[in-house]
């Protein structure tokens, strides 16, 4: 297991890991915005960068962002050089100046001591940092239905043709991960719309609670090749379905505690 | 976005039948379909997206990535303006601003009558004889903004 | 037909020259994206007609072909008689009887075609002795000009594919390497990193499957070195990546070709057609049993797609967006297989050494740059084009001696080098040698080998701005520092532009450039300030007088420069009005004009024109508003 150096600490991290999983684990707090456990590293806020050197190549040193950045036997971390910390002020000062009204940014950039952004303040302030979270997730649960649309400053996220997005199956896992609450989404009972699109709800036949879209049903039955009706029944009846079965297999009390909800 | 609808997607197929059925034909199949239609169809994106088996958001993506796609209809006649760096500085932006006074459209914008779109490009390969317009397929090199003008006579 | 075996390719390469020897005479005409533009086409077509109708292929022993581009686009429809190697520059259809008549039939020239020299004003007949071509060392460039690109077996009298037979047939694959690492040869399309290196490391990298890729890209607007190889010589560019493949282990290719140059595509993919059909690609090499495919992928237009991992992202046909390079392209690049790209330039380089041997292109060049490198040099000179020299050459000797001096015998400025990736040089850089090392260490880059030359009419505020509207456009968006840096640095610049520029911006500019340069993801953003950074080193003066004067000193920020009619040597000859794009000038013939400032746009037209010098530019002094106030007074 490779054992590096992050300010001043030993650390032993395992094999193909990354570096801000070492720093974490070693209670070195570092901040990011498009880093996130469900979905692949993406390297894109630039707010995690680190300092590293590798002493046995001559003193090499280099700023790299510990979210992609692969652990090595021997390197040494400091997360706090003064380098590292005026690249995140001015990052946090660029986003600041992107989204002046976004509390997220607000909080971050005032813990680095940047209250006012030095730059021109955009004019249509945005909650979207671009942080590509909600794309990444989308593209995980294996729909991608919105994407990155444009490049460069004029790049956004959008679904096709900024049109409500076919493929979406409204699940909401983009509104979910997204760090700023840039996705709006509406949901009532019965009744669900994000992306301008609108969604029916299916009841859990037991709870009668409306917990999951016709669509999402619909997409996750075709795609692992079950019937639909395994999704209908909500995830807090089936544990409870399972701990009956399990009570009754060991032939404890026999009070079925399925057929509790209201419908 | 508004869309313009468009019916017939024949040539989509038949450009679609040339390629194999995977991502990465993507980026070929649109170059072919932008060239046979001057811009690319929604319709045509959908049906590019179903039969190469990449979901639409990445199509629309890819789409509206590149500078060689457009997803407006385009003039019959494209004007291109180099603005590369040798191009620039022998003045590409005065032949713009003569071509959006003769025509009264911006870069990226299409004449009403659609027989005109005026484009920016940057740099063509063809620096040497800077400052560069390529106007439909032919290239008009040491362009002047006075010479211009005959070659933006309507009806071309 | 196919070539199956050494002794058959060395049979093929015999009759290729026998058939060339045989023919006596030869009419070239280029055929290049600039010769095209300039109606070459027609010129080649009346030749062929003229040729054909007159039977002079019999009588004479002439015949015609047609030639990539030999990089002096200005002067095009170019045509040179072989074996003398007269040129005649802007030849029209008109012309072509004549050159028949006077010049193959009577040894004739026609002086009015003839090149003239735009320093010495002498004409020079022949192509080799004209000082745009006399100085060059041309190794990648070996055959441009000279080869029909449609004419495999033309390639082969040339030379093509003798490295390639070399390689396979009495060559390891680590010979091969070694030759290439006694070469010196290092990137031509950019960093300039060590080829035999990234070579070696994917040779030594697992998997069964890897990719050799060419970087046909070439998006570093003002260069156009690329182009013209792949246009004129594609044969080359195939050879290399041959030779580089079975070095490395590689059985498939792709040449990353931009959009913006389909005769590239067009003449590469006759090329591989052909090379197919003679076995020179496919299974089974020249029986060598090695087996190589290559393909072409058509770019669509994103200048970040020059970047690695970008363009393995766009090939994959997927958006162009940089990913960290922790983990090597040599292990994991196109669809995550091992993977080596190398340049367009690189690659022709390649076969040229593995035929000559490493020591002799190391026999050019600096003691760590080596060999000879292409530059397209444009801008303000005299003479424009493409040119190959050994490295270390001077940029005086570029410009003065090759390029003729600045155009009009105006001030010389700076030399743009590397793109927007690149920095602007001053006249007393005008020594250095171009090397990798001297060019970053003076803030600019090697990069793809444009030169693009200012002189004393161009603003050096503004080039940085153009470069950073060009970046702000082209970044990829993906990350905070390039996105949001190069839009924040933009706004100054525009202010600075328009006279709306403050204390306290040149700081601003130099921590934005800082963060950018440490934050960004991938090159393309921690490259971007370059043209900032090396403007503001050199021409900080121009940077101070738009803050604080708001003027502009080279006249080109409209926002501060107005124009006037000095009274005396105005003679009223009319040139002005007429390129006057808003008709503010007026005046009766052979009288003093004058310019009416509220119609004029301070276009600079009227100031480029005038013969006599008698037009003055000056600050408008203050910012618009202030002028506008003034003007109602
Ligand atoms: C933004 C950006 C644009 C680039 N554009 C090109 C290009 O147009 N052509 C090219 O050959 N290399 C380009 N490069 C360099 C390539 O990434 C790469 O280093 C090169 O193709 C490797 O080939 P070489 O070693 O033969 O130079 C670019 C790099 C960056 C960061
Ligand atoms: S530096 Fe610019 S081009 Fe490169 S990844 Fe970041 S945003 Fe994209
Ligand atoms: S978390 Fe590493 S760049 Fe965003
Ligand atoms: S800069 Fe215009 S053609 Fe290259």
């Amino acid at each position: 297991m490779p054992t590096l150096t992050i300010d001043g600490k030993t650390v032993h991290a395992p094999h193909g890991t990354f570096l801000l999983a070492a720093c974490r684990a070693a209670g070195i707090e570092i901040p990011t915005l498009c880093e996130h456990p469900a979905v692949e590293p993406y390297g894109g806020c630039r707010l995690c960068v680190v300092d590293v050197t590798r002493p046995e190549w001559n003193g090499w040193n280099k700023m790299v962002v510990a979210c992609l950045f692969p652990v090595e036997d021997g390197i040494i971390v400091d997360t706090r050089s003064e380098r590292v910390l005026e690249t995140r002020r001015v990052v946090l000062d660029l986003l600041l100046a992107r989204c002046p009204e976004t509390p997220l940014i607000q909080a971050l950039a005032g813990s680095y001591g940047v209250t006012k952004t030095s730059f021109v303040l955009n004019p249509e302030p945005t909650d979207c940092i671009l942080c590509g979270l909600c794309t990444r997730i989308c593209d995980r649960m294996g729909i991608s239905a919105i994407s990155s649309v444009d490049r460069g400053a004029g790049r956004e996220i959008a679904p096709p043709f900024k049109e409500p997005p076919p493929d979406c199956v409204g699940c909401l896992a983009c509104a979910e991960i997204c760090p700023t609450n840039h996705i709006r989404y509406e949901a009532s009972d019965g009744r669900r719309r994000i992306w301008g699109k609108d969604f029916e709800m299916l009841r859990c036949p037991r709870c009668g609670r409306a917990h999951i879209t016709v669509a999402q049903a619909d997409f996750f039955a075709g795609k692992n090749g079950v019937p639909r009706s395994y999704f209908e029944t909500c995830d807090a009846c089936k544990r409870k379905e399972l701990a009956a079965t399990a009570t009754k297999l060991a032939g404890g009390a026999s009070t079925p505690a399925v057929e509790q909800g209201t419908r | 976005m508004e869309r313009v609808p468009c019916t017939d997607l024949a040539p989509v197929d038949a450009i679609l039948a040339r390629y194999p059925r995977e991502e990465p034909s993507l980026i070929q199949v649109l170059q072919d379909v932008q060239r046979a239609y001057n811009y690319l169809p929604c319709e045509a994106l959908e049906r590019v997206a179903g039969e190469l088996g990449v979901p639409l958001a990445k199509v629309f993506s890819v789409a509206t990535f590149y500078k060689a796609f457009s997803l407006n209809p385009q003039g019959r006649t494209i004007i291109k303006v180099c603005t590369g760096t040798a191009c620039h500085i022998r003045g590409a932006s005065q032949l713009i601003e003569e071509v959006q006074r003769r025509l009264d459209i911006g870069p990226g914008e299409t004449t009403g009558d659609m027989a005109f779109s005026l484009q920016t490009v940057n740099c063509v390969g063809a620096c040497a004889m800077a400052p560069v317009v390529i106007v439909g397929e032919k290239y008009v090199g040491a362009a002047k903004a006075t010479t211009l003008a005959t070659y933006l006579d309507r009806g071309e | 037909m196919r070539i199956e075996s050494h002794q058959q390719f060395d049979a093929a390469v015999e009759a290729a020259r026998a058939a060339k020897l045989s023919k006596g005479r030869e009419v070239w005409v280029c055929c290049g994206t600039g010769c095209l533009a300039n109606g070459s086409r027609a010129v080649a077509k009346a030749f062929d007609e003229r040729i054909e109708a007159e039977g002079l292929q019999a009588s004479l022993g002439l015949y015609h072909k047609t030639t990539g581009c030999h990089g002096f686009c200005e002067r095009g429809p170019l045509v040179v008689i072989q074996p003398e190697g007269l040129l005649y520059t802007k030849v029209k259809v008109t012309d072509v009887p004549e050159i028949l008549e006077k010049t193959v039939r009577n040894g004739e020239a026609i002086p009015r075609l003839q090149y003239k020299d735009p320093v010495t004003k002498q004409a020079v007949a022949k192509y080799e002795d004209i000082p745009f071509y006399k100085h060059q060392i041309r190794v990648s460039m070996r055959n441009i000009g000279r080869v029909d690109p449609e004419d495999l077996d033309d390639a082969l009298a040339h030379g093509a594919y003798s490295g390639l037979a070399k390689a396979l047939f009495a060559m390891t694959p680590d010979q091969v390497i070694a030759e290439i690492e006694a070469s010196g040869l290092r990137g031509r399309g950019g960093a300039g990193f060590a080829t035999a290196r990234k070579w070696k490391a994917c040779r030594k990298a697992k998997g069964e499957r890897k990719f050799v890729l060419c970087n046909g890209d070439e998006g570093d607007p003002g260069a156009f070195k690329d182009r013209s190889i792949m246009e004129g010589d594609p044969h080359s560019v195939i050879e290399g990546m041959i030779i580089g493949a079975y070095a490395i282990g590689a059985h498939e290719g792709y040449l990353y070709v931009r959009d913006e140059y389909p005769l590239a595509v067009v003449n590469l993919g006759k090329a591989i057609e052909a090379a197919r059909l003679r076995g020179l690609l496919g299974a089974n090499i020249l029986g060598s049993g090695f087996d190589f495919d290559l393909r072409i992928s058509r770019g669509g237009g994103a200048f970040v797609c020059g970047e690695s991992s970008a363009l393995m992202r766009s090939i994959e046909g997927r958006t162009g967006e940089p990913r960290a390079k922790y983990v090597h392209a040599s292990d994991k690049g196109l669809f995550d297989l091992p993977t080596n790209l190398n340049n367009v330039e690189t690659w022709s380089d390649v076969g040229a050494i593995i035929a000559n041997g490493g020591a002799w292109f190391a026999g050019w060049g600096t003691p760590k740059s080596k060999g000879t490198k292409a530059f397209s040099l444009v801008g303000k000179v005299k003479n424009t084009g493409l040119i190959e020299l050994p490295m270390g050459t001077t940029l005086r000797h570029i410009i003065e001696d090759i390029g003729g001096g600045i155009l009009k015998d105006r001030p010389f400025k700076a030399v743009q080098t590397g793109g927007p990736s690149g920095g602007c040089l001053p006249a007393d850089q005008l020594d250095l040698p171009v090397d990798y090392e001297v060019l970053s260490e003076n803030g600019s880059m090697m990069g793809s080998g444009g030169m693009i030359v200012m002189d004393d009419r161009t603003c050096m505020v503004d080039v940085a701005r153009y470069f950073l509207k060009f970046l702000c456009e082209e970044s990829c968006g993906k990350c905070v520092p390039c996105r949001e840096g190069l839009k924040q640095m933009l706004h100054i610049f525009e202010d600075l532009c328009a006279g709306r520029g403050r204390p306290g911006d040149i700081e601003r500019i130099e921590r934005l450039c800082h963060a950018m340069q440490l934050g960004s993801l991938c090159e393309l953003g921690k490259s971007a300030p370059n043209p900032v950074l090396s403007t503001l080193r050199y021409f900080r003066h121009e940077y101070e007088a738009h803050i604080q004067d708001r003027a502009c000193p080279a006249g080109m920020c409209r926002d501060l420069t107005a124009y006037e009619i000095v009274e005396e040597p105005c003679t009223g000859c009319h040139q002005c009005t007429r390129v006057c794009p808003t008709d503010a000038i007026s005046g009766k013939p052979k009288q003093k004009h004058v310019i009416d400032p509220a119609k004029c746009i301070s276009c600079g037209s009227c100031f480029d024109v005038c013969p006599e010098d008698c037009i003055r530019f000056f600050p408008k002094n203050g910012s618009k508003e202030a002028a506008n106030a003034h003007a109602d007074h």
